[in-house]
């Protein structure tokens, strides 16, 4: 058996080596992993950086294994990790989305459980909001621990918008729809959706499955039970959502609109459209793009009540948070577990604040004064503490492999060539875990 | 010789022109707005107040450093391909052996391979070799794969060297060595600056090698480095566009410089 | 003449040492190069892109995600790929985008290419800024697509007698016409640049003599620059058919394969299933298909346009 694997292996790597074979029969060492007295933390690389910068600084002051910060840009983040994992160049510690993002890489053994750090040290569990921290469990057991900021996702309004047109943030989904229809009046979009990046139009999707079906409903179609789909509670959420789009909610031409190059959030902030459904992210992105607005007009609500719905209406779904994972075979799992818990140190969590994160830990609501906007840190945190059930967004509470099919269906249903039969028997066609 | 102005040439020519430039002038028209100001107007609108924030940012982020990587890069890339593809276009086209030309088809096949396709094979080769996270492992495939189209073109350029000349330095009695030395090198500059042209601006702008073969920050290259500007939801237009402008500067010196070099090589064809 | 004479005997030696091919050819043989010339890029070549190739197209063969040990699985990465719906129609989307590549850049690239030979000054400067959009990476040209064609605030809300609602990348049609139109802005400066390299080196005395016939500016072209652009034209063509069928960043970036999969052509489809789904089989599998296929179709035109034999037939007359 170990032969045949040994040997298929040496032909993905090894055909190319031609040369190097001799090399790869000395052993398969080599690289810059953690071979070299250092631990390597990668992460996802965007502007945020500055953060995990000074932590790593900070860790470095004291530690005498050194950790080394490797960035890799943004968007490709997925494609570069999923390459190097199984090989010598893997990191020690690296970023992720918690859930369906490190399945695949629990299933090949290639993590290691928390539980014996968490032994050791029990605040790097319990420092944490437990809807968060147990986000990024597998099998009931703990492998990630909670590294960036907590992102709900919330109904943003332009309340100048709303007011001409007579309207106000709707406390139900009657009340939106009534809403949306006014809004049409006064000749401006309702809603604002940036479809051309696919994930924005999957927000919608997310809160009306648990607003309508509560949270089961996924968590049971996660797991594989595929007749999820097709239950009742998907039936009506799915035509609750066709029933806004063919108000005209979102307009006609929101798939050629995008939020990541600024279009649809310049609809909004420019009373050009009345209400964007987005991550709390938005906030911070209005305020740097839109002063003026953000300042004088921009709402925020969380999402409507729907009547009859098993949901309850505190939950929230969005983004819970980042993790940082520890591969198995890490050389110095000691210095790991002392860098993990900075995660929950006071300075952390002043400096994620300051830069408009918003950390999970227990004691954040200490320190929400800092915050760039406490006002609105405030108001996410309740939100957050409050809700019964954080739903982590589809994409990534499905394996990613599963995440580019979910996003055709998703523009498809939205755009009318699938219908509701077509998108249930796309989501059951899903690659689960 | 004096010919007339064509008209109708000139009126298409600006026409291409403004399709050509719309897309450039809004580039620069962004990266000297605030982020603020950008969002207000329309891509298309004059920018109201200038501001060269964008730029400074691109330096606090590492510019320079990312800037040293990529020129190391790209002159080696271009000194592999300079060295490697003359010979072997002469090979192709004088050469009588059928391996010549079996070697011409390899390298068209070659031409066809996405670079998507074969990085994982890639990965492990560069990292058995030792050459994970060194600029060295950037540097050889990306040369590898600027083979096939410098060929191309190289040997394009050779075909049209006239037969006769070649004939008349047999005559002669010149090796092949001295024809390629003193008849076809001179005779393909134009073809070789077009091939440096190329192979700089694969090598500058190359991503996915860089991506998936380097790792930390002393090896980053310009293009992984406007990364930087974004969040994971994040919007920077002005800042991305800043840097992307940056990047793009030392590569159109360097084609502004080659062009007089092919000018000069084909005007040197002209005049035989 | 003595020297002359010397040195002529020198090849017939040095030919005589040549792997006996010394077979009474020495006249044609004098002076031409062995295939040693073209050994060290061959081997640099093998080396790092044909043995990688050789092991993508084992991966065809071998279920594998990317982390833990491939599998040999046999032609179930074929079959699958064959019998899957998206893969049939990203072929004819394929196919469409090429040749809407080659039909949009081959007359604009050499119009913009004779066009730019001309020595005048203006000429010059002008033809300079249409090479930028080469210089720039698919990410800068991507975001500023997108914002230029931005149903509200970009060109279309400035012309909805043109764009209507503006909704280019919500329907199929607009959303390839888009595909095609920012390809050929990318791209046919490269093909420009090769054009203008070629009209350069046309002789100036082929037109002189037109010129004295009383030959119009429009026959000239047709009579003189285009026989003369031959090879330039084959090289464009094969690298467009080429480039059209493995460039898929385009649609990575403008479209993401959308609305639904109907721009999702098979350079992304590979991509996708590789990258997006991690299965690597898959990915392998098309790729092939695309080396293959880009492959025989360059040799088909070089074949019909006697590219090769072009060389055969000058050597006849020698």
């Amino acid at each position: 058996m170990r032969t045949r694997t040994r040997f298929s292996r040496m032909l993905v790597g090894g055909v190319t080596l031609g040369m190097a074979l001799s090399l790869s029969a000395c052993g398969d060492d080599g690289g810059s992993g953690s071979s070299d007295g250092k631990i390597h933390v990668l992460v996802y690389g965007d502007a945020t950086n500055k953060v995990e910068k000074a932590v790593v600084a900070e860790f470095n002051k004291t530690s005498k294994v050194k950790a080394v910060l490797d960035t890799i840009p943004g968007a490709t983040y997925q494609q570069k990790l999923q390459t190097i994992i199984n090989t010598p160049q893997a990191p020690d510690v690296f970023y992720n989305w918690g859930a369906g993002s490190i399945q695949p890489f629990v299933k090949a053994g290639l993590l290691m459980p928390l539980d014996d750090f968490i032994k050791d040290d029990p605040k790097l569990k319990s420092a944490f909001l437990p809807s968060v921290f147990n986000a990024a469990q597998v099998d009931g057991k703990s492998y990630g621990v909670p590294m960036r900021g907590t992102q709900p996702v919330l109904l943003f309004s332009n309340d100048k918008v709303l007011k001409d047109a007579g309207t106000k943030a709707p406390k139900t989904w009657d009340e939106l729809i009534d809403s949306v229809k006014k809004l049409k009046k006064s000749g401006v979009t309702p809603i604002a959706l940036g479809g051309g990046d696919q994930w924005p139009t999957l927000m919608w999707f997310e809160y009306l499955y648990d607003r309508i079906a509560g949270p089961d409903l996924l968590e049971k179609a996660v797991g594989g039970d595929k007749d999820a789909w097709a239950s009742e509670d998907s039936k009506k959420a799915l035509n609750k959502l066709k029933e806004l789009v063919d108000t005209g909610a979102f307009g006609t031409n929101y798939d050629s609109v995008k939020y990541t190059d600024g279009g649809s959030p310049a609809l909004v902030a420019r009373g050009k459209a009345g209400y964007e459904l987005m991550g709390s992210w938005y906030y911070s992105q209005q305020q740097e793009n839109a002063k003026e607005f953000a300042e004088k007009d921009l709402g925020y609500n969380s999402f409507p009540t729907i009547d009859g719905g098993k949901g309850d209406p505190a939950n929230v779904v969005g983004n819970t948070n980042n993790y940082y994972s520890v591969m198995k075979k890490t050389k110095h799992p000691e210095a790991v577990a002392k860098f993990l818990k900075l995660m929950y140190s006071d300075k952390f969590i002043k400096q994620q604040l300051a830069i408009g994160n918003l950390p999970t830990t227990t004691n954040t609501e200490k320190f929400l004064d800092t915050a760039a906007d406490p006002k609105y840190a405030r108001y996410q945190f309740d939100l957050v503490k409050k809700a019964p059930s954080f739903q982590l967004s589809w994409d990534q509470a499905y394996p990613q492999s599963a995440s580019e099919q979910m996003h055709q269906a998703v523009q498809q249903f939205f755009n009318g060539s699938l219908d509701v039969d077509g998108f249930i028997k796309a989501m059951q066609a899903l690659p689960t875990a | 010789m004096r010919r007339r102005p064509n008209y109708l040439a000139g009126v298409a020519a600006v026409a291409w022109l403004i399709i050509v430039a719309l897309p450039l002038y809004v580039m620069l028209s962004a990266t000297v707005q605030s982020k603020g100001d950008y969002a207000k107007g329309s891509p298309l609108s004059w920018p109201e107040h200038f501001t060269f924030e964008n730029y400074s940012g691109a330096f606090d982020e590492g510019f320079g450093q990312f800037f040293v990587n990529t020129l190391i890069v790209t002159v080696a890339v271009v000194g592999i391909v300079v060295v490697l593809v003359p010979p072997l276009a002469y090979a192709v086209v004088r050469s009588r052996s059928r391996v010549a030309s079996g070697v011409f088809r390899l390298f068209l096949l070659g031409l066809a391979i996405p670079a998507q396709a074969v990085i994982v094979p890639m990965f492990y080769l560069i990292s058995e070799a030792g050459l994970y996270d060194n600029l060295i492992g950037v540097i050889l495939p990306t040369a590898a794969f600027c083979l096939p189209i410098s060929t191309l073109i190289l040997s394009g350029a050779m075909r049209d060297i006239g037969h006769e000349l070649f004939e008349a330095m047999a005559v002669d009695g010149a090796s092949p060595r001295r024809m390629f030395l003193q008849l076809v090198l001179p005779l393909s500059k134009g073809g070789i600056s077009t091939i440096v042209v190329f192979s700089a601006l694969q090598a500058w702008n190359g991503f996915l090698f860089p991506l998936v073969l380097t790792q930390s920050d002393s090896t980053k290259v310009i293009t992984l480095g406007l990364y930087n500007f974004q969040t994971e939801h994040g919007i920077n237009v002005p800042g991305t566009l800043a840097a992307v402008f940056m990047s793009m500067v030392p590569i159109l010196l360097v084609y502004l410089f080659a062009r007089r070099a092919l000018v000069q090589g084909l005007m040197g064809v002209g005049g035989k | 003449m003595t020297t002359q004479l010397t040195r002529a005997a020198a090849p017939v030696k040095s030919s005589g040492r040549k792997s006996g091919r010394a077979r009474g050819a020495q006249s044609a043989d004098v002076g031409r190069p062995g295939f040693a010339w073209a050994v060290p890029a061959t081997i640099f070549f093998v080396l790092f892109a044909i043995l990688p190739l050789l092991a993508v197209a084992a991966l065809s063969f071998m279920s594998w995600g990317g982390i833990g040990d491939p599998e040999w699985v046999g032609l179930d990465n074929w079959n699958r790929v064959f019998d899957d719906p998206v893969m049939i129609k990203s072929i004819w989307l394929t196919l469409l985008l090429t040749v809407l590549g080659v039909v949009l850049q081959t007359p604009l690239s050499i119009l913009i290419g004779v066009w730019a030979a001309g020595t005048q000054r203006n000429r010059a400067v002008i033809s300079a800024v249409y090479f930028v959009p080469l210089l720039l990476s698919s990410t800068a040209v991507s975001v500023l697509w997108r914002a230029l064609l931005d149903p509200n605030f970009g060109i279309p809300s400035e012309a909805t007698w043109l764009f209507g609602d503006g909704n280019l990348f919500g329907k199929q049609t607009t959303a390839i016409g888009v595909l095609a139109f920012v390809s050929t802005w990318q791209f046919t400066p490269l093909h420009s640049l090769i054009y203008q390299g070629a009209a350069r080196a046309i002789p100036q005395v082929l037109y002189q003599a037109a010129e004295i016939d009383g030959a119009g500016r429009v026959r000239q072209f047709f009579h003189i620059t285009l026989p003369q652009l031959r090879n330039s034209i084959i090289t464009s063509m094969i690298l467009m058919v080429v480039g059209g069928l493995t460039t898929f960043e385009t649609v990575l970036i403008l479209t993401q394969g959308g609305p639904g999969t109907d721009t999702t052509i098979s350079a992304y489809y590979m991509y996708q299933k590789a990258f997006k789904s991690f299965d690597f089989g898959a990915g392998a599998v098309i790729a092939l298909l695309l080396v293959v296929a880009a492959t025989i179709i360059s040799l088909i035109v070089v074949r019909l346009s006697g590219y090769d034999k072009m060389r055969s037939t000058m050597e006849g007359v020698s």
